[in-house]
């Protein structure tokens, strides 16, 4: 036997055991999790006014870190990973309806949302989330803040999109774009490029799952896709837009903050396969 | 790959239970007279002075090992390295069950001190290292070792 051989063996054994101590561990974390929580809440009351400091470290326990922990668990048992029209919070939970799809390159579908108007959100990192904090506690806009992660087909969004409601930061437009994966066809066999959900954040509130603090959103998120083709179809005549009637059927639900949602069920599907990409080529009348 | 937030946050979290395993030891050892005669009772007077002192250096030896080892492990933790990850949570898996079992029986009061804090320190270093992102960082795939990537030559 020659010691690659074995060298392998030992180390895809050892691997498949880590998976087990993972799954365990990521278990044990939270069940520790409920009980510490446990321990925090009993202890709020015999500290008098102190208590509220242990109450605020309770509620961060249990929003940040026990309820989407237990979330997880929960939903890796019980929801199926396939597509169904719906994007998934971090947690598993369902998110956002999948309002829209984009035929065309990334280029283009760029270009296109930057002429209609649209603000490219920055990423997550140290220095965006630096930002969030000084322009709320300053009151200065911050047009290109982040969007919290959705994912689809298992993936964060590629990109996300914003718009502003005149300097009010807890309201705003939002649409999240998943590059599809090859050969991916719709459910009905459409080929579309990009997935894509809009919806319209209308006020800062409380997750009803997690009790974070999270946007709300409008709960009539057709009129926040159709505010999204109108822009795109009234700044470039070069897009055309064609509408899978009935894609999901008109379902009233809920998404992972506990929103209510209301569609007619209607998926346009935005050709950009015509924009100029090249600043050169958009030129004024 | 970039480092996931929550493996930086576990590596600093196994860091302040060091810290909090420094304040242990120092607390120990200004109350040591104290803590022989609750351990042994009666038998507490007839250790001199140069024993006691033996005995707590011994201690205060170990404990510094264990916490060198530990402050060692957050930082390979921190460099991306799954093992340590893996040997941490083993560590605080057995505290916390320890602890669970003592109060549990009730032998044990959790009011807000050091044991609560440690406590709390151990449950949020599991979270944190056994969270999706820190797992996949620490087993994220590598360039193969050298070794690993020799074909079976001559020398085997």
């Amino acid at each position: 036997m020659s010691e690659q051989g074995m060298a392998g063996r030992s180390r895809s054994r050892r691997f498949s055991l880590n998976a087990v101590l993972d799954q365990f561990f990521f278990v044990y974390a939270g069940l520790a999790a409920i009980w510490l929580a446990y321990l925090l809440a009993s202890e709020t009351f015999a500290f008098g006014w102190w208590g509220i400091l242990v109450f605020v470290a309770f509620w961060a326990l249990l929003a940040y870190l026990v309820l989407p922990r237990v979330h997880r668990v929960l939903t890796t048992i019980y929801v199926p990973d396939y597509f169904m029209g719906r994007t998934r919070t971090s947690d598993g939970l369902f998110g956002d309806p999948v309002n829209l799809a984009v035929v065309g390159g990334e280029a283009q579908l760029l270009a296109a949302m930057d002429a209609a108007g649209w603000t490219r959100a920055d990423d997550v990192t140290l220095a965006s989330s630096r930002r969030i904090i000084t322009s709320t506690l300053t009151r200065r806009s911050y047009d290109e803040a982040p969007v919290s992660p959705l994912f689809l087909f298992g993936r964060k969004q590629d990109f996300a999109f914003q718009q502003e409601v005149a300097g009010n930061p807890a309201k705003r437009h939002h649409v999240r774009f998943w590059r599809c994966p090859d050969d991916w066809l719709l459910p009905g066999g459409a080929r579309v490029d990009w997935l894509a959900a809009g919806t319209f954040d209308r006020a800062v509130g409380l997750s009803l799952f997690t009790l974070q603090v999270t946007h709300k959103i409008d709960a009539d998120t057709d009129v926040e896709r159709d505010h999204i083709v109108r822009t795109l179809r009234d700044s470039d005549a070069a897009i055309e837009v064609d509408v899978l009637k009935d894609f999901s059927t008109g379902y009233h639900s809920r998404n992972g903050g506990g929103d209510t949602i209301r569609t007619d069920g209607d998926l346009p599907v935005i050709d950009v396969r015509a924009v100029a990409t090249t600043a050169g080529s958009v030129v004024a009348p | 790959m970039p480092r996931p937030a929550a493996t930086a946050m576990g590596a600093l979290l196994v860091l302040l239970r060091v810290l909090a395993g420094v304040a242990w030891l120092a607390a120990l050892a200004a109350t040591w007279r104290q803590a022989l005669e609750d351990e042994l009772g009666e038998f507490a007077p007839e250790i001199d002075a140069a024993t006691a002192d033996a005995v707590l250096w011994f201690v205060l030896g170990a404990g510094a090992i264990i916490l060198l080892v530990e402050a060692v492990l957050a930082v390979l933790i921190f460099l991306g390295a799954n093992w340590p990850r893996i040997l941490v949570m083993v560590f605080a898996t057995l505290s916390i069950s320890g602890t669970f079992a003592a109060w549990w029986a009730g032998d044990q009061e959790l009011t807000l001190d050091l044991t609560l804090v440690t406590l709390a320190l151990d449950i949020l270093v599991m979270l944190a290292l056994s969270s999706r992102p820190a797992r996949a960082y620490a087993r994220r795939p590598r360039e193969p070792r050298r070794r690993g990537r020799r074909p079976p030559g001559p020398g085997r």
